[in-house]
């Protein structure tokens, strides 16, 4: 099979991802927009890894879901513990660090 | 070997005492302040002066890459200022002993963290070393100011920081270039030890901006007019101790490294940047004093009265004679000692007018203390180059090296000395005598600032009686550092004979 | 012991006296300090007639020993020795300072003993006298610079000995800045001989100035006139002479000592000890002659018309040191040097004598109070009496031969010199007029209140104690003068030194006595003897016309005061309101004060004032610091206004930086 296929489909979800982290503000919905990406690239890694024929990028792909998992983690802990402080969750209220 | 173990000794006697309480932190700092005394004057004592040149040496490749080594030595520059750093780091810690800083390991460490970067710098014969030390200097006083420090000191550390760092990190991109570009102009590798680089001269357009990154470092650093903005805040500011170790030896670095660095190595830069630097040395004494003797703050005195002597040091040294250097040297080490007079000095009449530093809130304190008095007038006599004080024979020999070259100056500069007259007298007149108006507590020296100041008190007789001590081991050494620059700005840099 | 040995023990002892006194203070009680200073300086006395004998005993032509101890400072060509020079000339200054000085103590242990501050005088006065031995002794220009300075450090110390009051210090800091500048004279002069000579060894540029400048070489001539700000600063010549009369301020023995006897006459001392360099540099001479003749008639007419009694004194004294400054300018050395010494002695009786008033006045200085003394402080009224007439030059006291040597040597000179002449003539009239001005208010007349309370055999104390020179309150205490006054005829050290000092001052002029007797040009031979008009033949016609006219103008301005200020008291009155504006003039001191402020003291200030208030604002806080502070703001802040906070907004600048690379990549493939 053609693995423009696969890169298309990795393409469509990692656009769908970009404009839902661009578009959305919760910060719940940002992290599984987040999660989509990853995924996206995941695709191609595997993709690629299937054309030529080595699994380096089959290792990548499991290191970026290893990550991703921790990013999950400490994310939803944020959101944890921005909620129990009662601060609106809302990403565009969060701008602490405005310059 | 010695000389490393000289530079670690201050910094691991203020880290063995840092997780410590006050006595033992103070005892630990103590026997290392001792420890490097004895070190340096065992030192100045086994130079071999006949011999002369570069003694107890210590070389080693040290970061290989870009060819920087941990070299360092003794010679007839350096030896009386090492031995003043240890002296004044001495004094310092004594003074320390008796005071009740908070958090008195930190307080320690951080002094012996200072005193260790200053004697690296004197010590360094290599430049990106010296370079190093020299910004090390810098964090034991952010420290020092910004936690131990009076009023505004986070405006004050801040200034001083941003002020010094600026030129410092100028110093070093120089540095570095002059080592690169020497390595690419002779085709070898890159090797920056101070003897090598003398022996390579840079070609003629290079040597003028790098002699002008390190001039506007040293001069920040000394400080002379106009670049002296940090100076009033940072002093106000300073703890006294850190003021002593900061005017007394710092301040040196600064002026060391014109006659160690600037003007040897670049002595083409030197030589055409002559004429700009006398302009600010003497814009500095005028200027110094002129403030000096306006300012009714009895730190500020001290603080602008060491504007106006570094001023007649960088004349003696950009006179480029021998005896303007020679004289540039002594008073380098004269300044260093009285000024831990001036300020412990500073102290005790603060102690006395209910902690303030005005001199309008003194008077006639000379009733009670008269042996404060004679140590206070020793002082201040000094401190005008008085005849009879080793300060007189630098100043001598700085305006006899300006005469020969540059006359003007020397004549002009001589307002300064009367200046010093005025302002030094002054302050001791409105403190000590004058009216008794003010209800100060007019007590003697106790026992525990008779300490402090007793050693300075007799280094400042010893000099005074015997200059030819230093002056005799640093003269090959001074002549050699400004010969190059001499020759390049048509200045003889010897005496010349007598016309016959 | 040797020669040097001697010399040496002359430096010596007042130095271990200072040391002593400093050492013992706490534990020294009564007048044990006055014993122990006084004792130092007739140590050191002793050992310089001790040395004036063995040099005596070596032949003329090697009468110039010099003695080092240690290399003091030797670097680029500047090679200063710890050496002293011995020779007539040293040994006779010698004499002088440590023979006077020794009366003085002895009268300052009576006079300062209620004084709160006694051990701390002696030390100073000590310290005083070893300074000026080094400044005489001192065989090299580093040395003798040394001398020089620590003089005007003693000098500044005891004047404002009394520091408590605000007068004392002002008067100090005066005298120690302007003494300061005399010496930056010094200092430069040295330097410019040191050039071209290569030495400061007195004996070494001595002979190579001969070979190494012309007569009237620019450098030396250069050389020699800021030797001469040196001197003039410390003599107290024109312009420098502002500082003498506040100087007053010190106690009277300082004033005796110092501003009398010993450190002013340095000036006098340093162009004798400079000759064969001053002889090489006339227009340097025309100089010194001209500013000697100018002091001494500017001071003679301030001094007829200052009210406080020893401010006539000072200025008096520095007429006469314009006197010597004009003869040693003038190459007549043996003649200045000799009235240097006559004048030590009866310029010092008359401080001591003055002393004595002032000490029977509680304080008070001014002349206008003062009268009637003449019955109840014989001793006092026959030693000003004494003082007076040697002052005025009337024969046979010792101040008529070495004033009229001084001016018959100049008149032998001839040519321009007869200004000199003349005006010398014209200072001692005034002379003899406000010396007897002084005498007549303070002796004659209707007695005073403080006289009439010594009449009844009380010495008068006031009830309070006030500063005499601007009345503020004051106490006794350390600081401050004493509770106490002394007067000689209650004392018998103040009656000792003061009877000394008559004898000297009456008969120290058979030393010199022209075509007579030779003591002084025969000791000081051995130092002169190259100079150019030592020992040249005199005219006796001019000698004898020159002495009769010194009497004459003596006698005339006797009977001026005596007549204005005894006979017809109220004629001083008239003849101020005739001739106010000169008056005027005179009272206020010629304005040189007001000049000096004016044109240095005030810029200065107003310097300093600049630059604390607006130089340091403007431009090194504002230019220079703000300068760069304000462009790292400014840039800050336009970098800063990026940072939104919004996290959509940094991710859509990732997405599109990352679009943009993206797009420059492909286009570019």
């Amino acid at each position: 099979m053609n693995i423009s296929w696969y890169l298309t489909v990795s393409a469509i979800i990692f656009t769908i991802g970009a404009a839902g982290i661009l578009t959305k503000r919760n910060p719940l919905v940002i992290l599984l927009c987040l999660e989509l990406m990853l995924n996206a690239a995941n695709l191609s890694l595997i993709s690629f890894s299937r054309m030529w024929g080595n699994e380096d990028g089959q290792i990548f792909a499991i290191i970026v879901m290893v990550v991703a998992a921790c990013e999950v983690v400490i994310g939803l802990g944020l959101i944890v513990a921005i909620h129990r402080r009662g601060l609106p969750v809302d990403a565009d209220e969060l701008s602490e660090l405005r310059g | 070997m010695t000389l490393s173990i000289l530079i670690a000794i201050p910094f691991a006697a203020g880290l063995l005492g840092l997780p410590f309480g006050g006595r033992q932190a103070k005892a630990v700092s103590l026997v290392g302040s001792l420890a490097t005394l004895i070190i340096a004057g065992t030192l100045a004592v086994r130079y071999d002066t006949a011999l002369g040149g570069a003694q107890f040496t210590v070389d080693k490749l040290w970061i290989e890459p870009i060819g920087v080594h941990w070299a360092l030595a003794i010679d007839g520059l350096n030896l009386a200022l090492v031995a003043l750093t240890a002296f004044v780091y001495f004094c310092v810690v004594v003074a320390c002993l008796f005071r009740d800083d908070e958090r008195p390991g930190q307080f320690f460490f951080h002094l012996g963290f200072a005193a260790s970067a200053v004697l690296g710098a004197f010590l360094a014969q290599d430049l990106l070393l010296f370079v190093l030390f020299f910004d090390l200097m810098l964090i034991p006083f952010y420290f020092l100011v910004g936690q131990w420090g009076d009023g505004e000191r986070i405006k004050a550390t801040t200034k001083m920081v941003i002020y010094t760092l600026s030129g410092s990190l100028l110093m070093f991109a120089a540095a570095a270039a002059a080592g690169a570009l020497t390595a690419s102009q002779y085709g070898m590798p890159v090797n920056f030890l101070i003897s090598n680089l003398q022996n390579h001269a840079l070609d003629h357009s290079t040597q003028h901006w790098v002699f002008v990154c390190f001039a506007l470092a040293f001069l920040v650093k000394m400080p002379a007019v106009p670049l002296h903005g940090w100076l009033r805040d940072a002093y106000r500011a300073m703890p006294l101790p850190a003021l002593a170790l900061f005017s007394g030896v710092l301040s040196k670095v600064a002026a060391y490294g014109f006659l160690k660095l600037a003007v040897p190595l670049f002595p083409d830069g030197a030589a055409d940047a002559r004429t700009v630097l006398l302009i600010v040395a003497l814009a500095s004494i005028l200027y110094g004093s002129a403030l000096a003797f306006t300012t009714s703050d009895a730190r500020l005195v001290v603080g602008y009265s060491s504007i106006a002597q570094l001023g007649f040091i960088l004349l003696g040294i950009f006179s480029l004679t021998e005896a303007g250097a020679q004289g540039a040297l002594m008073q380098m080490v004269n300044h260093g000692v009285v000024t831990v007079l001036l300020v412990a000095i500073v102290g005790m009449l603060a102690a006395r007018a209910k902690g303030s530093e005005d001199l309008g809130s003194m008077g006639a304190i000379a009733m009670g203390a008269p042996v404060m008095a004679v140590v206070f007038l020793i002082a201040a006599l000094a401190n005008l180059a008085m005849p009879a004080s080793a300060n007189f024979i630098g100043e001598f020999l700085i305006l006899r090296g300006t005469w020969d070259s540059a006359s003007v100056f020397a004549v002009l500069a001589c307002i300064g000395v009367v200046m010093a007259a005025v302002y030094m007298l002054r302050m001791y007149i409105r403190s000590m005598h004058g009216p008794d108006e003010n209800d100060v507590e007019k007590r003697e020296m106790s026992w525990r600032e008779a300490a402090t100041v007793v050693p300075a008190v007799i280094v400042v007789l010893a000099l005074a009686l015997y200059p030819q001590a230093l002056l005799s081991r640093s003269e090959g050494a001074t002549t050699a550092s400004i010969l190059d620059a001499a020759n390049g700005a048509m200045v003889n840099p010897i005496a010349p004979e007598a016309r016959k | 012991m040797s020669l040097q040995t001697h010399a040496w023990l002359v430096l010596a002892f007042p130095l271990a006296g200072t040391i002593l006194l400093g050492l013992l203070r706490p534990v020294l009680s009564g007048k044990k300090a006055g014993a122990i200073g006084t004792l130092a300086i007739l140590l050191a006395f002793a050992n310089g007639v001790a040395a004036v004998i063995k040099l005596q005993e070596l032949p003329s032509e090697s009468r110039e020993v010099v003695s080092s101890l240690w290399t003091y400072a030797n670097t680029g060509g500047l090679d200063a020795q710890l050496s002293i020079l011995i020779d007539p000339l040293s040994l006779l200054m010698v004499l002088i300072v440590a023979g006077v000085s020794t009366l003085i103590h002895l009268y300052s242990v009576a006079y300062l003993a209620s004084d709160e501050g006694y051990v701390r005088f002696f030390a100073y006065l000590n310290f005083f006298v070893f300074s000026m031995l080094v400044l005489v002794l001192a065989g090299n220009f580093v040395l003798l610079i040394v001398g020089w300075a620590l003089v005007g450090a003693a000098s500044y110390l005891l004047i404002s000995f009394w520091y408590r009051r605000n007068t004392a210090t002002k008067a100090g800091i005066k005298a120690f800045v302007i003494n300061v500048l005399g010496d930056v004279g010094i200092v430069l002069g040295t330097i410019l001989l040191l050039g071209a000579t290569g030495s400061v060894d007195f004996l070494t540029v001595f002979n190579e100035a001969p070979q190494v400048f012309n007569s009237n070489d620019g450098t030396l001539v250069a050389a020699c006139l800021l030797l001469m700000v040196g001197a003039f600063a410390k003599s107290a010549q024109v312009p420098f002479h502002t500082w003498l009369p506040d100087a007053m301020e010190g106690p009277t023995p300082v004033s005796a000592l110092i501003h009398a006897a010993t450190m002013v006459t340095a000036g006098v001392y340093l162009i004798a000890r400079m000759h064969p360099l001053f002889e090489l540099a006339p227009t340097a001479q025309v100089v010194g002659g001209i500013i000697g003749l100018l002091t001494l008639l500017i001071a003679a007419t301030i001094g007829l018309v200052v009210t406080d009694l020893k401010r006539v004194i000072a200025y008096s004294t520095m007429s006469q040191i314009g006197y010597m400054i004009m003869a040693v300018s003038s190459g007549i050395y043996v003649s200045g040097l000799f009235h240097l010494m006559t004048h030590a002695f009866f310029k010092a009786l008359l401080f001591m004598a003055a002393g004595s008033v002032i000490g029977a006045m509680a304080g008070e200085q001014s002349l206008n109070r003062m009268g009637g003394f003449r019955k109840v402080m014989p001793i006092t009224y026959a030693c000003f009496i004494i003082g007076g007439l040697a002052l005025s030059g009337m024969p046979p006291f010792s101040g008529f031969f070495s004033k009229d040597d001084i001016l018959l040597g100049i008149g032998e000179l001839g040519g321009w010199h007869w200004i000199l002449y003349v005006g010398g003539y014209i200072g001692a009239l005034m002379t003899a007029i406000y010396t007897f001005r002084m005498i007549f208010r303070a002796f004659h007349g209707d007695p005073c209140e403080e006289a009439k309370s010594l009449e009844a055999g009380r010495l008068y104390h006031a009830p309070e104690h006030r500063n005499p020179a601007d009345g503020t309150l004051e106490d006794t205490g350390v600081g401050f003068p004493g509770s106490k006054h002394h007067i000689a005829e209650r004392s018998v050290a103040m009656t000792i030194a003061m009877g000394v000092l008559a004898f000297l001052a009456t008969t120290a002029g058979v030393l010199q006595i022209p075509k007579i007797s030779h003591v002084m040009e025969n000791f000081l031979e051995p130092t002169f003897v190259g100079a150019k008009h030592f020992g040249v033949e005199i005219d006796t016609s001019l000698l004898l016309f020159g002495m009769g006219l010194g009497t004459v103008l003596g006698l005339l301005g006797i009977w001026i005061a005596w007549t204005l200020y005894v006979k017809r008291p109220g004629s001083a009155a008239a003849i101020e309101a005739r001739f106010a504006g000169a008056h005027k003039l005179f009272a206020n001191k010629w304005y040189f004060d007001e000049a000096i402020d004016f044109a240095i003291v005030r810029p200065f200030a107003a310097l300093g004032r600049f630059g604390q208030r607006t130089v340091e604002r403007v431009v090194v806080d504002g230019g220079i610091t703000a300068g760069p502070v304000s462009l790292a703001r400014v840039s800050s802040a336009a970098v800063r206004s990026w940072q939104s906070g919004l996290l959509r907004a940094y991710a859509a600048a990732i997405t599109f930086g990352a679009a943009l690379v993206l797009l420059y990549f492909l286009l570019q493939g």
